[in-house]
């Protein structure tokens, strides 16, 4: 399961635009046992109702997909064969021929889903976080499109989106988010994202030392929170290529691309322009 | 709480996937992205703000540089200007979540968000296309001869007020597509420099058409003034051609994937290529080298063909958006740069 990951800059591996005081998680998915308390804790918490108890078929993984009321998501990949397409035998260190992962919404330093919304709905908070005022939200559904990584939703029940808010309500009485509380191997870590960030080098130096050459930082500039994004506050340590966890390699804020967007659409309307005179004059 | 509340990825039919079985790697084919909920409402005001925006550009145009000729084209662009904007809003507020909250929109304007800057553009361009009309029903006499409403408004300066109006006509026919664009979808955003000139393209070809067709079935227009208005389609309906012809190539083998196989596919071949640009392509160069063609009848056959095709761009490309959505191979090849 070695991973090669193209990285387009490695001098960007660990670099992160993170604000001073910018809270997130590390989520180590070396550490991941797959045990979905961080999906429990998260629903309990947060209040989320149920989404129908359902059997997809996949694996061990009957969430499926984050959604409205699904704000923890644990990914289950079943290594049956190697890179050869062999049926892997020995067993690769830490995750054995399993990888788990526990997915959230990335609270990007710069956020698809906060430029997208029309009514300010999605803010960011005083911990760098990105947050939707349930309040203000009309249900527009622009943020769904507009995140890169597919994190929120629209809900059936209230018509608005919903996402992580990283325990915004708990960050404000001082105690850490509902998933990391839970979290009984410390595979999502929550603190300061410099911090984070410092600690999830040395344990990728620290992995690769111990023979998983493929682990690797996904949310710093280099991968995961590229094209300005510049980086992402919940990132993660992984040890396959970002496609194997349903993950985009080298996802693009959308939003860059509106000026460029709207100087073409200015240019074809002063062709459209000059057009209308040249057939419509008397 | 609504016990019915349907899982995503139970809602997602794969049915509906584009997506081949032998997708490399990827997490159970499941979805990258999440895809927008737009629907009929969201394509039918497409349609609509886009004849919308085009009929006020050739009013004015047809104002400043028509000639006397183009008196006709004038009063039907200004009045199908309002009437095509008229149920826009309703068609916006219904599709929201919360359609009660419609308001909030207007609490901010952002402007790296093109929903933000479009509900702005459409709120001031509904202004001046009420205005636009109300100016014309003046001079059309709908208030009397000497009566004060009309000197009042005959007193306006409707040049540079449709000037004005056309600027903002110009940014709601073309900032459709931008907000397309502004999204992770990957068949969206790949063609992010060529969806505003698209959709706004077809909304001078259709709005253009839709003049031609009222104009015919109110039997009051010379042969000129509907050529005039053909040439304008048919420059129109040609640009479009190389600009869809550009974006499908733009977009690579694995993205264009909802515009190759399966039912939007054909839908995009037959009704969008086919019967809205290739056939009043021809009908118009018809009747423009043969003289005694019944000039009229081609004209209205292809506007109606225009409108269709126009209707169709819409729908096709608000569901290949969709389709591509769905499928992580279209995402991960937008995401991977070599
Ligand atoms: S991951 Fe998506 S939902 Fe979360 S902050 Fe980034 S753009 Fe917004
Ligand atoms: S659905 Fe709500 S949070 Fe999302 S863009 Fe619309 S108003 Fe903003």
């Amino acid at each position: 399961m070695s991973a090669t990951i193209p990285l387009i800059d490695k001098t960007m591996v660990g670099q992160h635009g993170a604000r001073p005081g910018a809270m997130g998680f590390l989520t180590d998915t070396t550490l991941c046992i797959g045990c979905k308390a961080c999906e429990v804790a998260c629903k309990q918490w947060n209040q989320l109702p149920m989404d129908n108890f359902g059997f997809t078929g996949h694996s061990y993984d009957n969430t499926g997909d984050l959604a409205a009321a699904t704000w923890r998501h644990v990914v289950f990949v079943e290594q049956i064969s190697d890179s050869t397409g062999q049926r892997a035998t020995a067993m690769a260190p830490f995750q054995s021929n399993w990888l788990m992962m526990s997915d959230v919404c990335k609270h990007c330093v710069n956020a698809g889903c906060l430029e997208a919304c029309p009514t300010g709905a999605i803010i960011r908070t005083e911990f760098d976080t990105v947050v939707i005022q349930q309040d203000i939200c009309n249900g527009c559904g622009y943020c769904i499109p507009a995140c890169p990584y597919g994190v929120p939703e629209l809900s059936a029940t209230d018509h608005q989106a919903h996402k992580c808010t990283l325990c915004y309500d708990r960050l404000d009485s001082g105690l850490e988010p509902a998933c990391a509380k839970a979290c009984p191997t410390d595979s999502i870590q929550f603190g300061p994202v410099t911090a984070l960030m410092e600690h999830a080098q040395t344990r990728v130096a620290d992995l690769q030392s111990r023979g998983v050459d493929s682990a690797y930082i996904y949310g710093d500039r280099a991968i995961g929170g590229t094209g300005g994004i510049d980086g992402n506050n919940a990132f993660f340590i992984l040890t396959a290529e970002p496609e194997v966890y349903n993950l985009p390699a080298y996802p693009e804020l959308p939003q860059d691309k509106v000026g460029r967007a709207f100087l073409t659409t200015f240019g074809a309307a002063l062709a459209l322009g000059v057009a209308a005179v040249v057939a419509l004059r008397g | 709480m609504d016990i019915s509340y349907k899982r995503q990825w139970e809602t997602r039919g794969s049915r509906r996937r584009a997506v081949p079985a032998e997708a490399p790697t990827s997490y159970y084919n499941l979805p990258v992205i999440h895809k927008a909920h737009w629907g009929w409402l969201v394509i039918i005001y497409f349609f609509l703000g886009g004849i919308s925006a085009g009929s006020y550009v050739i009013a004015t145009v047809a104002d400043l540089f028509g000639g006397p000729d183009a008196r006709r084209i004038r009063q039907v662009g200004r009045y199908l200007a309002l009437g095509a904007l008229l149920p826009s809003p309703v068609l916006l507020i219904l599709d929201l979540g919360r359609p009660e909250r419609f308001y909030r929109m207007l609490r901010v304007l952002k402007l790296r968000s093109p929903m933000s800057v479009g509900t702005w553009g459409l709120t001031i361009f509904g202004g001046f296309c009420g205005l636009s009309a109300l100016i014309q029903t003046a001079e059309d006499g709908l208030f009397g001869s000497f009566t004060l409403p009309r000197r009042f408004l005959l007193a306006l300066p409707s040049k540079p007020i449709g000037v004005l109006g056309t600027l903002f006509g110009f940014l709601v026919g073309g900032y459709t597509g931008v907000l397309l664009a502004a999204t992770a979808v990957p068949l969206w955003a790949k063609n992010y420099l060529l969806l505003g000139p698209l959709f706004l393209t077809s909304a001078m070809s259709t709005a253009s058409a839709a003049i031609v067709l009222v104009l015919v079935s109110i039997r009051s227009t010379s042969h000129r003034t509907l050529k005039r208005l053909e040439r304008l389609d048919l420059i129109a309906i040609v640009l479009e051609l190389v600009l869809l012809l550009a974006a499908k190539a733009n977009l690579g083998p694995i993205i264009a994937r909802p515009l190759q196989v399966g039912k939007l596919a054909r839908v995009y071949r037959w009704g969008v290529l086919g019967a809205g640009i290739t056939l009043p392509l021809t009908l118009l160069s018809v009747t423009m080298l043969w003289r005694k063609a019944p000039a009229r009848l081609l004209g209205a056959l292809s506007s109606l063909l225009v409108l269709v095709g126009g209707l169709l761009l819409r729908y096709v490309m608000v569901e290949a958006g969709h389709a591509s959505a769905d499928d992580p191979q279209a995402t991960f090849a937008f995401a991977r740069k070599p």
